[in-house]
C-alpha cells in the first residue's frame, strides 16, 4: 500500500531524511519514533505530497506519487498535528467542500455517520472559531476520512487532545487499519506506539536505525535482557541524545 | 516601577534595532532598506533642501501651505474626536486600558498598584507620543505656518497627542468605573452622546452662519486661509473652539514668547486631564484584558491577509452562495469557499450597505453643488465628473483591488499543507482559489463600466462618441475585464509562491523601513507587470481600431479589437496560471524558515 524507497530530502545544504526506505502494507500501522529533528515530519510530508522530495521513489495504493500525483493522493488523507481549518465554513460545510474536491457521491449520509461517530453532531453549523482544539481535530479527521483513504498519515495525533479524545483517537486509528487502511504515525509518545503500532521505524539525523515489527526493534537493541521498556529501546537506539 | 518600564522599552528597542540591522544581512532586507532610505531622503529631505534654497515661497504658496496646516489639524483632530465619541456612543462590553498580552500576563500579577498600571499605560504612551511628534515634524516641516523651530513644532504636537492620549484613557476608566458600579450607566453615556451632538450641532450652525454672511470664505486658496482664520477667531464660534484652540494653542503660536504664554493653559488642561485619569478608580483588568485579545486577534488576522472586520465582531455562520453538490469541477468548491470567506471578512452586509449609502449620498449632495458650478460654465459637469469618478475608482480596482481581495492562495497560507493533499493538479487549485477575487473585482469593474458609459458625455457634444460605439466600447471593456483582474490577481499569488519571504511583508504593517522598501517594490512590480500584460493588447487594440475603423466604422473595430485583446490576454492568463500552478506544485514553505 505505501512503498518507499530511496526518499530523500534536501533543504540547501541540509539533508533532513536520508535514503529512508520501508513499506507498510494495508493493515499495518507504522510509528515514526526519532528525537526532535530526526526528520519525521518532513518524511511525512513527502510522503503525502505536501513538500516534494529531493529523490527516491514513494508509491501510495499502487500510484507513484511524482509520476501520477492526483492518483496517489486521491488514496490518502494526511493529518497534521495543528488543526487547519477554513475561518469562514461551519461544519457541516467543510464536509461539504471536501465531498466536492474529491469528488464523494452521496456524501451527506456518510457525513452524519462521521459526525455522529466523532459527536459533532450538535456544531454541524458552526464556525471553527468556536470549537475547542479537541473538536477541531475531529473535524479534521472526518474531512480526512469523508473519501475512503486506503493510506492514512498522523503527524503527532494526539497534539492536544483530552484524555478521553485520546482514548477515542486510538481506537479510532485501530480500527481504520483492522478494516485494511496502511496507517503511518509519527509520534514522541512510546505508549501510543506500544499500543498502536504493528511497526516502528527509528529514525536519528534522518536516517534510518531501527525498523520492523515491534518485537523485532525489541530483540535488536534489548541485548538478551528479558522485558526492556519502549523508552530504554527508544534511548539505545538514538544514543539517548539529539545529535 | 518607571525603571521596570524604562528596562522593558529601552532593552525591546535596542533588542529591535540590533535585529533589524542583523537582517540586512539578507539581501531581500538590504534591498528593501535601501529603496525605502532614497525614497525618504528624496521625498522629505532634498525636496525640503530644495525649496529652502529657492528662498522663501510666493503668497500663494505659503497660503496653501496655512490651508494644508490647517486640514492636517482638522485631519487629526476629527478622527481623535470621533474616536472619543464612538466610545461614548458604542463603548466595549468591558472598557478597559491598553495593554499587550505580554504586559498583562507579566504586569498584571506583579506587586503593583493599580495607580502605578495607569501610569505604566500613560509613560508607554508617552514613548509612542514623542516619536510621533518627531515624525510629524519631519514630515510637516515644509509646511510652516509660523517659522517656529523644529523643538518648538515638535511639543506642539506633543501637547495635542498627549491630551487627546489622556483624555481617552480618561473616558474608558470612567467607563469602565461606571459599567463597574452599574449607577446610570445608561443615562450618563446617553447624556454624553447628547452633549457630544449639541456640541458638534453648535459648531456647525455657527459655521454655517458665518459662511452665509461670508459668502467669500472658501473663494479660492488666497482667500480661503484668511478665511479659515476669520471663521475660527468668530463668535460664538471662538468660545466654542475654545478646547481645541487651548490644545492647539502652542502649535500655532507665533514665536517663541506667544509659545510659551500659549503653553500656560494648555499644560493647565493637560494637568486636568491626567489628574482626572490618575484619580479614576475603575477596575480596568477585565476589560484591557478583552481589550489585548481582540488585538491580538486582528493582528493575526492581519498576518494572515484577513482585513479587521467592522466593528470588530466575532464572525456568524453564513450559508453557502449557491448549492455545492458534490459532484461537478473541483474549481468551484474554491470559488464557494472564498465567496463565503469575503461574504464574511470583506464584503460583509454592513460594509456593503455602509459603501452604497456613501455612494448615494455623494452622488446626492454632489449634484446641486455641481448644478451651480453648471449654471455659471453653461455645461453639464455632472455627468463627466461621476465618470471621472467611476474611471479613477475602476483603476483602483484593478491595480489595488488584488491586494485587497486576497481570498484565495494568499489566504490559504496557513492551510497550504492541506491544499497539497488535494488530488487537483497545481493549475487547477490555483483557478479555483483565484475565481472568487476575480469574479468580485469583475462585478466591481462591470459596475463601474455601465455607470460611466450612461455619465460621459450625457449631454451628446462629442460628435464620434454614437450610442453603438458606446455600446461597443463598454462590452469590451466589460469582457477584458475578468481576464485583466484575473491576470492581475496570478501576479501577487505567483510572488507568494515564488518568494513566500518577500510577500510576508505585504501582508503586514510597520515592520521597519526594509518592510516598507519590500512593499514599495512589490506594489512597483505590480504596476510593471500590468503595464508589460497589458502593453501587447493595448497595442494590438490601438492598431486595430486606427486601421479598421475607417472601413468598417469605430463601433464594429472596437469590437474586433476587443476580440483580439481578450485572445492575447487570455493566452497570457494560461500561460501565466499553468506557471503558478507549476510552481504551487514545487512550494515548499518549510525550506523558507531554514
Amino acid at each position: 500500500m505505501i512503498e518507499v524507497e530511496a526518499l530523500t530530502k534536501r533543504y540547501g545544504k541540509f539533508t533532513a531524511v536520508s535514503g529512508l526506505s520501508f513499506a507498510v502494507k494495508p493493515g499495518e500501522v507504522l510509528g515514526l519514533v526519532g528525537p526532535n529533528g530526526a526528520g519525521k515530519t518532513s518524511t511525512l510530508r513527502c510522503l503525502a505530497g505536501i513538500i516534494p522530495m529531493s529523490s527516491g521513489t514513494v508509491r501510495i495504493a499502487c500510484n507513484s506519487l511524482e509520476a501520477d500525483p492526483v492518483a496517489a493522493k486521491r488514496a490518502l488523507a494526511f493529518f497534521p498535528d495543528e488543526p487547519r481549518l477554513f475561518d469562514y465554513l461551519t461544519v457541516r460545510q467543510h464536509l461539504a467542500f471536501v465531498a466536492r474536491i474529491y469528488g464523494v457521491a452521496g456524501y451527506d449520509d456518510l457525513a452524519a455517520k462521521l459526525l455522529a461517530e466523532l459527536e459533532l453532531t450538535e456544531k454541524a453549523d458552526v464556525l471553527p472559531g468556536e470549537l475547542s482544539r479537541g473538536m477541531k481535530q475531529k473535524l479534521v479527521i472526518a474531512c480526512g476520512l469523508l473519501h475512503s483513504p486506503k493510506v492514512l498519515f498522523f503527524d503527532e495525533p494526539l497534539t492536544g487532545l483530552d484524555p478521553l479524545g485520546i482514548r477515542r483517537m486510538k481506537d479510532s486509528i485501530i480500527r481504520r487499519a483492522r478494516e485494511g487502511a496502511a496507517i503511518v504515525l509519527s509520534s514522541h509518545l512510546l505508549h501510543l506506539l506500544q499500543e498502536v503500532c504493528t511497526h516502528v521505524l527509528i529514525l536519528k539525523k534522518g536516517a534510518k536505525v531501527a525498523g520492523g515489527t515491534l518485537a523485532d526493534v525489541e530483540t535488536q537493541f534489548s541485548n538478551g535482557e528479558a522485558n526492556v521498556s519502549l523508552e530504554e529501546i527508544f534511548i539505545r537506539a538514538t544514543g539517548g541524545s539529539e545529535t | 516601577m518607571l525603571g521596570a518600564l524604562l528596562y522593558l522599552r529601552l532593552t525591546s528597542l535596542r533588542n529591535l534595532l540590533i535585529f533589524r540591522l542583523r537582517r540586512l544581512k539578507q539581501p531581500k532586507y538590504l534591498v528593501g532598506a535601501v529603496v525605502a532610505g532614497l525614497y525618504l531622503y528624496f521625498f522629505f529631505f532634498r525636496r525640503t533642501a530644495m525649496m529652502v534654497s529657492r528662498g522663501v515661497p510666493a503668497p500663494a504658496v505659503q497660503s496653501a501651505q496655512g490651508i494644508a496646516v490647517i486640514f492636517l489639524c482638522v485631519a487629526v483632530t476629527v478622527p481623535a474626536v470621533l474616536r472619543i465619541a464612538y466610545a461614548w456612543i458604542a463603548p466595549p462590553e468591558n472598557p478597559g486600558l491598553r495593554f499587550t498580552e505580554a504586559e498583562i500576563a507579566f504586569l498584571f500579577p506583579a506587586p503593583f498598584t493599580r495607580k502605578s498600571l495607569i501610569h505604566f499605560r500613560l509613560l508607554s504612551s508617552q514613548i509612542a507620543i514623542l516619536f510621533t511628534s518627531l515624525l510629524l515634524v519631519l514630515f510637516f516641516r515644509r509646511f510652516s505656518l509660523t517659522g517656529n523651530s523644529r523643538l518648538l513644532v515638535a511639543v506642539g504636537w506633543w501637547v495635542v497627542l498627549s491630551t487627546f492620549d489622556l483624555h481617552l484613557n480618561g473616558t474608558n476608566l470612567m467607563l469602565s468605573r461606571m459599567k463597574d458600579t452599574g449607577s446610570r450607566y445608561v443615562l450618563v453615556r446617553l447624556a454624553a452622546v447628547a452633549a457630544i451632538v449639541l456640541y458638534a450641532a453648535a459648531i456647525v450652525v455657527s459655521a454655517g452662519a458665518y459662511i452665509n454672511a461670508h459668502p467669500d470664505v472658501l473663494s479660492g486658496p488666497a482667500g480661503m486661509d484668511a478665511g479659515l482664520r476669520g471663521l475660527a477667531a468668530s463668535n460664538p464660534l471662538h468660545w466654542i473652539l475654545l478646547p481645541f484652540r487651548i490644545v492647539f494653542g502652542p502649535y500655532f503660536a507665533n514665536g517663541a514668547r506667544d509659545f510659551w504664554v500659549a503653553m500656560v493653559p494648555a499644560l493647565g488642561l493637560l494637568a486636568l486631564h491626567y489628574y482626572w485619569v490618575s484619580s479614576t478608580q475603575a477596575r480596568f483588568e477585565e476589560g484591557s484584558i478583552a481589550l489585548a485579545e481582540k488585538r491580538a486577534a486582528t493582528r493575526a488576522a492581519a498576518l494572515r491577509g484577513d482585513l479587521p472586520r467592522m466593528g470588530g465582531s466575532a464572525p456568524k455562520p453564513l450559508k453557502g452562495p449557491f448549492p455545492l453538490p458534490p459532484e461537478g469541477l473541483p474549481e468551484i468548491a474554491f470559488l464557494w469557499k472564498n465567496v463565503l470567506s469575503m461574504r464574511s471578512t470583506l464584503l460583509t452586509k454592513a460594509t456593503v450597505i455602509r459603501s452604497v449609502l456613501v455612494i448615494v449620498f455623494l452622488s446626492i449632495s454632489l449634484k446641486p453643488l455641481l448644478a451651480v458650478h453648471a449654471r455659471a460654465s453653461g455645461g453639464d459637469v455632472y455627468g463627466p465628473i461621476i465618470a471621472m469618478f467611476c474611471g479613477i475608482f475602476a483603476a483602483y480596482t484593478l491595480l489595488l483591488g488584488p491586494q485587497v481581495a486576497r481570498q484565495d492562495l494568499r489566504n490559504d497560507l496557513p492551510s497550504m499543507d492541506l491544499l497539497k493533499t488535494y488530488p487537483l493538479e497545481g493549475w487547477r487549485l490555483a483557478l479555483g482559489e483565484l475565481l472568487a477575487p476575480t469574479a468580485i473585482l469583475t462585478l466591481i469593474l462591470w459596475v463601474c463600466i455601465i455607470v460611466c458609459s450612461f455619465a460621459i458625455d450625457s449631454s451628446g457634444s462629442i460628435e464620434w462618441l454614437t450610442p453603438g460605439v458606446r455600446v461597443a466600447t463598454a462590452l469590451s471593456l466589460a469582457l477584458a475585464a475578468p481576464v485583466f483582474c484575473f491576470l492581475q490577481l496570478i501576479v501577487p499569488n505567483t510572488v507568494m509562491v515564488i518568494m513566500p519571504g518577500w510577500y510576508q511583508s505585504s501582508r503586514s504593517r510597520g515592520g521597519g523601513i526594509e518592510l516598507m522598501g519590500q512593499r514599495m517594490i512589490l506594489g512597483l512590480g505590480q504596476l510593471l507587470v500590468a503595464a508589460l500584460v497589458a502593453a501587447p493588447a493595448t497595442l494590438a487594440a490601438m492598431l486595430i481600431i486606427f486601421s479598421a475603423h475607417l472601413w468598417i466604422g469605430v463601433g464594429p473595430a472596437i469590437v474586433v479589437a476587443a476580440l483580439v485583446v481578450l485572445t492575447i490576454l487570455g493566452g497570457e492568463a494560461a500561460v501565466g496560471l499553468w506557471w503558478l500552478g507549476e510552481r504551487f506544485g514545487k512550494f515548499d514553505l518549510s525550506s523558507e524558515s531554514r
